[in-house]
């Protein structure tokens, strides 16, 4: 007679494992929120005089240009390929995603270069018509400047989601539209644009996250807003709760946008009742309407995509000689290194902390699961400044209980440890959704049925639910190491001295008036970008069918 | 001998108001097959899932082969129970072969797990095809999979959650027999759960009906049908009528004629006559019967019900053979032969 093991049900190590990542993961957030109420640094109050209104200002001007843009650019188009069929309409669903695989700073430098005196449209104008301007063409480095730039590399979330809403809309709704007398245009705007609202909301909430992260375009661009803040009052100033408290107001901005998209949503159902969501049908429409929206839809890609890709190949072209050599491709093995790193634990962690959801049957094993992937729509400079402090605090406690006060150093702060560190808090969700979708795909049924024929839950995650979501893993890395490779303001603060990445030497070239030598590091960020993008683009359009 | 047994069973979900199973205890003995039934939110597959060890209970005990496997927060883990399963998607694994996936749970102590498990796939009726994937199986065959592999290795109890649900009318009967013979052949105990009385009926020793997560009544299916321990447990196994009716000395009144019965005395107060259609018999010639008008007649090929209406529009259903034709508007008679008596009020 064989002896039954008593266990307490509700406790497996898995739960245990989980709740060490998540105290792990939620360390910078818990930080930023303690030393919230720590007394301000002394230069807050120079700051708060006179700074903190116009940080204010371009912050809240540079998110509501944005929104606008990003709304014009991303549902027209995503209307018109979702909806009518014209010459490239195919090959438009997926080209108008590419812009996003362009990192917002490139983006900038390399418009400035087209502007520049030297750039193509100058120098065409003055080798043909003999006409010279005074300087830039057209000054883009202002605010309207970072508003243009960060729309045209932002807008294909809203394009992406206002498409795959579009496409699930159920066609016998519109054609109820249609018989009830109303024409395409109306039918836009009072059906499809209503129902498609909360996607393209969220399309938005994302854009404007983007916006707040970014650092490295507005700091070229000279408008100072909270993220420049933030690395002003750190670098310049070294005034760490100045930085804080630049960061506490920056997340008042998140939250406010998170709780806005929440609001939006609210408890109404946007999606078709009846399971019959046939994709609407694409209409013929006359020879000039077909041009017309493929020359928008070419117009939009050409500026938001070819022209500067087009402009990075020729300065590739012009420079690679000089720039491409053992230090640069040093430069590359590092920053693959990282990011692949990066996307492996991330996978693992997510793997862990999915595997304890799955195993418990506890709801608030799933809340505090969330709590995970927050940081997602945390600024990248908030977060730096986040891990920053405790690993300050953590090297300080050790030279003084440790080792004597005179070797004083760094342990843990300003090491790769700290930045993996940071790219894991960061960039936790764009790895742990696809492996939750894939753990949803599979169901829990094959699961139970391994530990019901007496394999233990570790052995059933490496024999069955593993195996069956290999290619969902691949994914999630590959997706947290493109984020990786493009992440400029974490890399900054965070980054051992003296050590580069593609996306800092791309930077750090193109702010010292080394422009086109930058361009080699940024057509690698972006080619390795477009890799997933295309990957995406699949799992959208399997969705479709 | 009983083999499991669950003593005041208890299970809420999260923060649900009501209990998903309350204070439900039963025994199952040994080599019998158990059948859950009831309607969806009755608890019947929570119960199911708690014998597993898939959910726990708030509080209760579950003993089997006679050890306690859960006991207020203690609790065997689901892979040290030696439970079968067989679950309704049927949970194969797809990245597995058949032979693979029966191969799974044999301990590679006994002997050689691979002979074993081919042998069980015999058993089943699957003699070829081992090394084909499950998504080439047909649904039918995929069934027989999941069923030898929840038996080779040789389970204390196997469960099966819906067993039929996923089968097409025409072979439901077919596999219903089957499954039957199989786990009579390999001598196993088995629940099972379903919502379908008729797959209870004809695949079960004995039945137990839930409703509301409470445990209605658990017997033999006749005893169920003809001895219901309340309305709800008659009615589970098709739509009683009941007929009101005045007692006196010698029979009771009813809106359809008189009934001669000495039991009526024994009633003071008005009382229903609770009949199924079975139960009643249409027949031609005028006497000592009920009378009504035939309202409706719906043919079944196996048989018919025709709806007999009295003067104020209340209907009784009868069933006849097939054979027999009816005029609707036709006035006819009509006796029973079996009624149970219960107080209206």
């Amino acid at each position: 007679m064989d002896i039954i093991r008593k266990k307490y049900y509700w406790w497996n190590k898995w739960t245990g494992y989980a709740l060490i990542i998540l105290l792990f993961v939620a360390t910078p957030l818990v930080t930023i929120l303690f030393k919230l109420f720590a007394s301000p640094g002394g230069s807050w109050s120079h700051i708060a005089n006179n700074l903190l209104y116009g940080y204010f200002q371009n912050t809240l001007l540079l998110l509501l240009g944005v929104a606008a843009l990003t709304f014009l650019l991303g549902v027209s188009t995503a209307w018109l390929v979702s909806n009518y069929e014209f010459p490239g309409r195919r090959y438009f669903e997926w080209l108008l995603i590419l812009p996003l695989g362009f990192p917002g700073y490139i983006m900038a430098y390399t418009y400035v270069g087209i502007l520049d005196y030297t750039g193509p449209i100058q120098t065409f104008f003055r080798n043909t018509f003999d006409i010279s301007f005074k300087g830039s063409l057209i000054d883009i480095m202002n605010l309207p400047g970072a508003i243009f730039i960060l729309s045209i590399t932002l807008f294909p979330y809203v394009f992406l989601i206002s498409r795959s809403s579009f496409l699930q809309q159920s066609k016998t709704m519109q054609e109820a539209s249609f018989l009830l007398g109303a024409n395409r245009t109306k039918t836009f705007f009072k059906i499809a644009l209503p129902m498609a609202r909360p996607a393209i909301v969220a399309g938005i909430a994302l854009a404007s996250m983007e916006v707040l992260n970014d650092y490295g375009t507005v700091k070229y661009f000279g408008v100072n807003t909270f993220t420049t803040g933030i690395f002003r009052a750190w670098f310049s100033m070294g005034d760490a709760t100045t930085a804080i408290y630049l960061a506490a107001i920056l997340m008042i901005f998140v939250f406010l946008i998170l709780y806005l998209e929440s609001l939006q949503r609210g408890n109404r159902q946007y999606s078709s009742v009846n399971g019959l969501n046939k994709p609407t049908a694409r209409i013929e429409v006359s020879m000039q309407k077909k041009l017309l929206y493929s020359a928008i839809c070419t117009i939009i890609f050409l500026i938001s995509f070819l022209i500067p890709f087009l402009q990075l190949l020729k300065w590739v072209w012009l420079t690679h000689e000089k720039v491409v050599n053992q230090e640069f491709l040093t430069l590359i093995y590092r920053s693959f290194g990282l990011a692949a790193i990066a996307g492996v634990l991330i996978v693992i962690f997510s793997v862990i902390l999915l595997y304890a959801l799955r195993l418990s049957p506890f709801k608030w094993v799933k809340s505090i699961t969330k709590v995970a992937t927050l940081g997602y729509a945390i600024p990248g400079a908030v977060i730096a400044v986040g891990v920053m402090i405790p690993l300050l605090a953590f090297d300080k406690w050790v030279y003084d209980a440790l080792l004597s006060a005179r070797t004083a150093g760094l342990f843990l702060s300003g090491t790769l440890f700290a930045l993996i560190f940071a790219y894991i808090v960061r960039f936790m969700a764009v790895g742990y959704n696809p492996v939750e979708a894939g753990f949803q795909k599979i169901g829990i049924h094959v699961n139970e049925a391994s530990r019901l024929l007496g394999v233990r839950s570790t052995k059933t995650l490496w024999k069955i639910d593993l195996p069956l979501i290999k290619t969902t893993l691949f994914s999630g890395i590959l997706l947290v190491f493109v984020d990786v490779l493009k992440e400029l303001p974490l890399t900054l603060i965070l980054r051992p001295f003296n050590y580069q990445t593609l996306a800092t030497k791309a930077f750090d070239m193109a702010t010292n008036e080394m422009i086109a030598e930058s361009a080699n590091a940024a057509v690698i960020i972006i080619l390795t970008g477009i890799i997933p993008i295309i990957f995406l683009n699949q799992m959208i359009k399997k969705r479709e069918l | 001998m009983s083999i499991l047994s669950l003593r005041r069973i208890n299970k809420k979900y999260g923060q649900a108001k009501v209990f998903a199973v309350n204070e439900v205890s039963f025994d199952v003995e040994e080599g019998e097959i158990l059948a859950l039934v009831g309607e969806s939110g009755s608890g019947k597959t929570t119960l199911l899932r708690l014998i597993a060890g898939l959910e726990h209970p708030d509080d209760g005990t579950i003993s089997l082969a006679g050890q306690v496997i859960v006991q207020g927060k203690e609790s065997v883990p689901p892979h040290d129970r030696k439970v079968g399963m067989v679950f309704q998607d049927y949970a194969l694994f797809p990245h597995l072969t058949i032979l693979e996936n029966v191969t799974f749970g044999i301990a590679k102590s006994k002997g050689n797990p691979e002979q074993l498990a081919k042998d069980t796939l015999k058993l089943v009726g699957l003699t070829e095809d081992f090394k084909k994937y499950p998504h080439q199986l047909s649904g039918g065959q995929q069934q027989r999979v999941a069923l030898a592999r929840a038996i080779a290795p040789n389970p204390r109890i196997l469960l099966m959650d819906e067993p039929f649900s996923n089968l097409d009318a025409m072979l439901k009967d077919q596999v219903r027999e089957e499954i039957r013979q199989i786990i009579k052949k390999t001598g196993i105990t088995a629940i099972f759960v379903t919502h379908d009385t008729k797959d209870a009926l004809s695949t079960a020793d004995r039945i137990a009906i839930l409703h509301k997560g409470y445990l209605q009544q658990i017997d033999i299916p006749k005893n169920l049908y003809e001895t219901p321990v309340n309305p709800y447990v008659a009615n589970f196994f098709g739509k009683r009528n009941e007929l009101l009716a005045t007692p006196s000395e010698d029979g009771f009144y009813t809106s359809f004629g008189f009934i001669t019965d000495l039991e009526a005395k024994k009633y003071k107060r008005q009382v229903k006559l609770l009949f199924r259609p079975e139960h009643g018999e249409v027949v031609q010639r005028e006497g000592q019967q009920l009378s009504g008008k035939i309202v409706k007649v719906s043919y079944f090929g196996s048989h018919q019900l025709v709806k007999i209406s009295d003067d104020e529009g209340f209907r009784v259903t009868i069933r006849t053979n097939p054979g027999r034709i009816f005029d609707e508007v036709e006035r006819t008679f009509f006796y029973l032969w079996k009624y149970d008596i219960e107080e209206a009020f």
